[in-house]
């Protein structure tokens, strides 16, 4: 009887969870990454120079939480902190769902 | 559930600390075996950065694959979100990631703590190794 409204409240909390990340526009990502981000990463985040780490593939929710920490400097890079300061909290999940959606470059290796 | 994941973040974050203590001497034996000219490889280097050795990588790993091995792995602690894959990446962006873990300019509390225990030839080794050609088994 207790535990029927916490199953509840907890499913209400996944689907809201998953209804979040399904939210994020990849159309504007992809305007987002041309503008901003593909000068470096390239517009599908295979990025020749090995000064710009490859993002392709790469799980969003690790590029969206990069892109967090360089916008409120906790990660320190003069120019990641520039760039992810004009991101909104929505261009970040945007961005990160767009690269993470492009051809595989990254591996898990083991 | 609660106490599994306060659990595992412990562990994460004490287990990489305690492992190099036991691992890195027996791991170095095959592979200087296997490498016959090591003396000759590193002398034109010198002071700079020590070059990568993959296969010296290849015996480094055992603190990198219980994260970022695993497909779709999560941190636990303090943030939660997918333990980024590695394999393929630059070299020199390896070198440099770990390195600022290591200096404390990157945060992640396990990161950080496992960088602490590694050389400069450590650092090249394994950004050698995960940087390198994929073998075809590799999964995504």
């Amino acid at each position: 009887m207790m535990k029927k409204p916490v199953l509840g409240l907890l499913a209400m909390m996944m689907l809201g969870a998953a209804s979040a990340a399904l939210a994020a526009d990849l159309k504007a990502g992809e305007a987002k990454v041309k503008a901003v981000c593909q000068a470096c990463h390239g517009a599908d985040g295979n990025s020749q120079n090995a000064d710009y780490p490859k993002l392709g593939g790469q799980y969003p929710d690790y590029l969206a939480k990069a892109l967090r920490d360089y916008k409120s400097g906790a990660r320190k890079n003069p120019i990641m902190g520039a760039f992810a300061g004009t991101l909104s909290t929505a261009d970040i999940e945007n961005v990160a769902a767009y690269y993470a959606a492009q051809p595989a470059v990254l591996v898990t290796r083991h | 559930m609660i106490r599994l994941s306060l659990l595992a973040a412990v562990l994460m974050v004490v287990l990489p600390a305690t492992a190099p203590a036991q691992a890195p001497a027996p791991a170095q034996t095959p592979a200087t075996a296997q490498t016959p000219a090591p003396a000759q490889a590193a002398a034109p280097a010198q002071a700079s950065a020590p070059a990568g050795d993959s296969a010296a990588g290849a015996q480094k790993i055992e603190m990198c694959i219980g994260c970022h091995g695993i497909v779709g792995w999560r941190t636990a602690f303090p943030e939660v979100y997918k333990v980024p894959k590695i394999g393929g990446q630059h070299e020199a962006y390896i070198v440099r990631a770990l390195q600022a873990y290591r200096a404390g300019e990157r945060s992640h509390p396990s990161m950080k703590a496992i960088a602490a225990t590694l050389s400069d030839k450590d650092i090249a080794d394994l950004a050698a190794y995960y940087s390198g050609a994929l073998p075809k088994t590799a999964s995504k």
